[in-house]
């Protein structure tokens, strides 16, 4: 079975304007395609990335004390007693900022007591003994942080750096990529000394729409005041209940402060997430139409080509050709057309993928997507013509005696 | 005749119902994208006060590290921010006809609303400088914002929002009322009449799509409550951040600093100001980097600390891509419609239609087509701009903070729905240009040997 390459040529050379018109349209579409798939893809994996924490379980209450007597350290306690004490509740920590909420604090950490020239900051969290089974996270070395440990809620501004600290793997391969963290010493901005006395398998920090939110670490203190909040972890299936309850007894049993909000950590996460999760939904979206829009180009001009070429479709018929050779003399032709739409694509997928990385100084789009791409509007192109090139394979042959 | 061709559009749309809606739906849904990426690209990076634009300043220092630069993807800049220090120091100058420093920060409204005791709410505060109401022409309900005196003293004098009052008081002229603010009275000197700048110019480096505060207070109630600043503080330096008073002297920025000078001669006058600040401070060991003292335009600003994310201008760029393809749809539809009816079009050549007559005849045709997409692509831009709004709809329970200043960008205005109109004329004419031109070359001779 051959295929008749040349005369499909030269009949499409013959019609070009729509040929044309339906390759640049294929070409367009191939180059969204590829860059929408691509980034959809990383918003996909950014907000798929596993936290590390128990988020399902876990809300979170906003407190701001502010009576002229509101006195922030023993509210702290206060707060944390009543945690304890709550049934269903799991267990409770006092932070300096919420995890994967957007907003938090970063500090430095050298490696040497000497300064370098540039320094890098990390993401850390103020927390209690109770930090780990708080927020759910898997200690895969050395301990977690005791009581006595744990520095007390200061009355004013405080700049201290904790002997002890516990920081994620993440972390601690960057700081000492022979992975032997543990024990070792890390030194902050003053050149205080702190040991690293445990390792946590992962947790997202703050910072979650940037690809390194993965490097925190903790400190065991309180944080400082008056504002405060509170990580709650919940027995599964128990959060929305211990939310009311929660924010009711808290505002009751202390009037010198505000609860300003309980919020459970999905929320604040999916919040976060909002801007990826919209971009995603825009992208998929725009991207659907374009691609219906170009199939029904070409499936506009295939039924064109048919309708304007019934008569010599019913010759050939006539003269022996089967419906088979119809219907692949129809493909074929569309499948050049799409064929030079797509070459044409590569070239717009390319440079848009430029324009993106300079962009979003991420790396370009890879190859492999662009293939997957090339596949893809072939088969859009054959799906698009498929009926068309039906409807001519059954012109019948008659047609052509009778209006010759 | 233009009537007649009218009826003779409606008549071939008659004949092809389906591809006469195929392509207003193509037109429709190209322009409805690009209006709705249009509206958002606008308003976000709209200058909200532009009639001002060569009078505020937006002043920054840098006294970053020496090592490296505040942003090291932009490290021409400085610091977006500025120290409690050198705010100050801004503050004292008498060039500027006006001199906003403030920062971002929160309070607790407590006491006796109009039905009982309120429950107490935290509230986003700004603690700045009285200038702010007269400099950025904050629109009044009742009174007006206060004068140096009440800054420096501090005076308990505070503005409160619309819709501060209308919660407290239900609306009416509080000036004169008290209200408990951090467990303290302050007395309303003013209600601000609605006003929400988008994006927010005014304080873009903690988040520029954010609502205006709800509450403002003058400027040294921040040091004497030791309020810290609820936006961005970033340091390099190792300070002692032992008491507030010592964080008030370090290096930090987290300060927003605004002049405003009526003329360039006064812009000089401040540039020199601000030159010889640096310089005595260097003496000092303090500013180890470049001088780069500036006083920033707000378009510039805007565009300087990137308001506008990649995200939107990605948008943009897809939008029209997305237009292009509709277009070049259509161009194929009309291209075949009017190819299908080729024989009347042959006989109207052949009873003596010029090709002009022909021409105007299908450019008609366009136009009808165009006019109805056009207007059904507002139609599904303004959905589409609703649909944006429900995606960005949160809520935060117990705060006054409706924070939804994305939604307010997704309202289109007279510049999109102008600018909509234009687009969707422009691009249907270019495509219809070509088909209608096309079908006047035919010759009639082919068309009628076949009837």
């Amino acid at each position: 079975m051959s295929v008749p390459f040349r005369p499909i040529m030269s009949a499409l050379l013959r019609n070009r304007t729509g040929a044309f018109l339906v390759a640049f349209q294929i070409s367009i579409a191939l180059a969204v395609l590829v860059n929408a798939v691509y980034i959809v893809k990383q918003r996909v994996d950014r907000i798929g990335r596993p936290t590390g924490m128990d988020v399902e379980n876990i809300f979170v209450v906003s407190s701001s004390g502010f009576a002229q007597d509101f006195h922030y350290p023993t509210s702290v306690e206060e707060d944390l007693d009543y945690f304890r004490r709550t049934p269903g509740i799991v267990a409770a920590t006092a932070v300096n900022g919420v995890p994967l909420s957007g907003g938090g604090s970063s500090t430095v950490l050298n490696v040497t007591p000497q300064a370098p020239k540039v320094l890098d900051t990390y993401n850390y969290f103020d927390v209690d003994e109770n930090g780990a089974k708080a927020l759910g996270l898997n200690v895969i070395a050395g301990r977690w942080f005791t009581k006595e440990e744990i520095a007390p809620a200061p009355e004013e501004l405080r700049d201290t750096f904790q002997p002890n600290i516990i920081m994620t793997k993440a972390l601690a391969d960057k700081l000492f990529p022979n992975g032997d963290a543990l024990g070792k010493t890390v030194y902050d901005f003053q050149q205080r000394p702190a040991v690293i006395v445990g390792i946590v398998e992962r947790m997202l920090g703050s910072w979650i729409r940037q690809d390194d939110s993965g490097l925190v670490f903790y400190q065991p203190r309180k944080p400082y005041g008056p504002n405060v909040r509170y990580i709650v972890r919940t027995e599964p299936g128990q959060r929305d209940t211990m939310m009311s309850k929660v924010e009711k007894d808290m505002a009751e049993y202390n009037r010198k402060r505000a609860i300003d909000s309980v919020r459970p950590l999905t929320d604040i996460m999916n919040r976060t997430y909002l801007a990826d999760r919209n971009m995603g939904i825009f992208l998929v979206t725009t991207t659907a139409l374009l691609l219906a829009i170009t199939s029904l180009g070409i499936f506009g001009l295939a039924t064109f080509n048919v309708s304007t070429r019934t008569k010599q479709i019913g010759t050939r018929r006539a003269v022996g050709a089967r419906r088979g050779d119809i219907v692949r003399y129809f493909l074929v032709e569309n499948w050049m057309i799409s064929t030079a739409g797509v070459v044409l694509g590569c070239i717009l997928a390319l440079a848009a993928g430029y324009w993106l990385s300079l962009e979003y100084e991420f790396p370009r789009v890879d190859l492999y997507y662009l293939i997957l791409g090339v596949l893809a509007l072939w088969g859009i192109g054959i799906a698009a013509a498929w009926q068309p090139a039906r409807r001519a394979a059954s012109i019948s042959p008659a047609i052509a005696t009778r209006n010759i | 005749m233009i009537g007649y061709y009218f009826r003779l559009a409606i008549a071939s749309f008659r004949r092809t119902p389906g591809l006469t809606a195929l392509m207003v739906a193509a037109i429709a849904v190209g322009i409805g994208v690009c209006v709705m990426a249009m509206t958002i690209y606008h308003s976000m990076s709209s200058n909200p006060i532009w009639w001002k634009n060569d009078q505020l300043y937006s002043v920054t220092l840098d006294n970053w590290s020496p090592n490296e630069p505040a942003d090291k993807k932009r490290p021409s800049l400085p610091p977006p921010q500025l120290t409690f220090r050198d705010a100050e120091a801004i503050l004292r100058s008498d060039i500027p006809k006006h001199t906003v420093i403030m920062y971002k920060s929160a309070g607790i409204v407590s006491g006796e609303g109009p039905r009982g005791p309120i429950a107490p709410i935290n509230t986003r505060t700004r603690v700045t400088t009285g200038d702010f109401f007269p400099m950025f022409d904050v629109p009044f309900l009742y009174g007006g914002g206060w004068d140096r005196r009440a800054d420096m003293g501090p005076e308990p004098v505070m503005v409160v929002s619309a819709e501060l009052n209308r919660k407290l008081f239900g609306g009416i002229d509080s000036v004169g009322r008290t209200v408990r603010w951090n467990d303290r009275e302050f007395r309303i000197v003013g209600v601000m009449d609605d006003w929400n700048p988008m994006p927010k110019f005014y304080d873009v480096n903690n988040d520029p799509f954010e609502e205006t505060e709800h509450v403002f207070v003058p400027w040294s109630w921040g040091k004497t409550l030791n309020l810290l600043s609820y936006g961005n503080t970033n340091c390099w330096k190792p300070d002692d951040f032992s008491s507030f008073e010592t964080f008030l002297n370090s290096e930090c920025v987290w300060v927003q600093g605004w002049v405003e000078l009526p003329d360039p001669a006064t812009r000089e006058r401040m540039q020199s100001f601000l030159d010889t600040y640096v310089a005595n401070e260097r003496r000092a060991g303090r500013f180890e980097r470049p001088n780069n003292n500036r006083l920033t335009d707000v378009a510039q600003w805007l565009k300087d600390q990137e308001v506008v994310e990649s995200d939107n201008r990605v948008l943009v760029g897809l939008s029209f891509a997305f237009l292009t393809v509709c277009l070049i749809n259509t161009v194929g539809l009309l291209l075949a419609k009017f190819l299908n009816a080729a024989s009347i079009s042959g006989v109207r050549r052949a009873l003596g239609a010029s090709r002009r007559d022909l021409f105007v005849q299908h450019m008609v045709e366009v136009g009808v087509v165009a006019a109805v997409g056009a207007l059904a692509g507002l139609g599904l831009g303004a959905l589409g701009l609703k649909g944006f709004r429900q995606l960005y709809e949160y809520t935060q329970t117990g705060v006054l903070n409706r924070a939804g200043g994305l939604q307010a960008l997704a309202h289109i205005d007279g510049t999109s729905v102008s600018i909509a109109i234009a687009l969707a004329v422009v691009a249907t004419f270019a495509a219809g240009i070509y088909p209608a031109w096309r079908i006047g070359r035919i010759h009639p001779g082919t068309y009628l040997k076949n009837q």
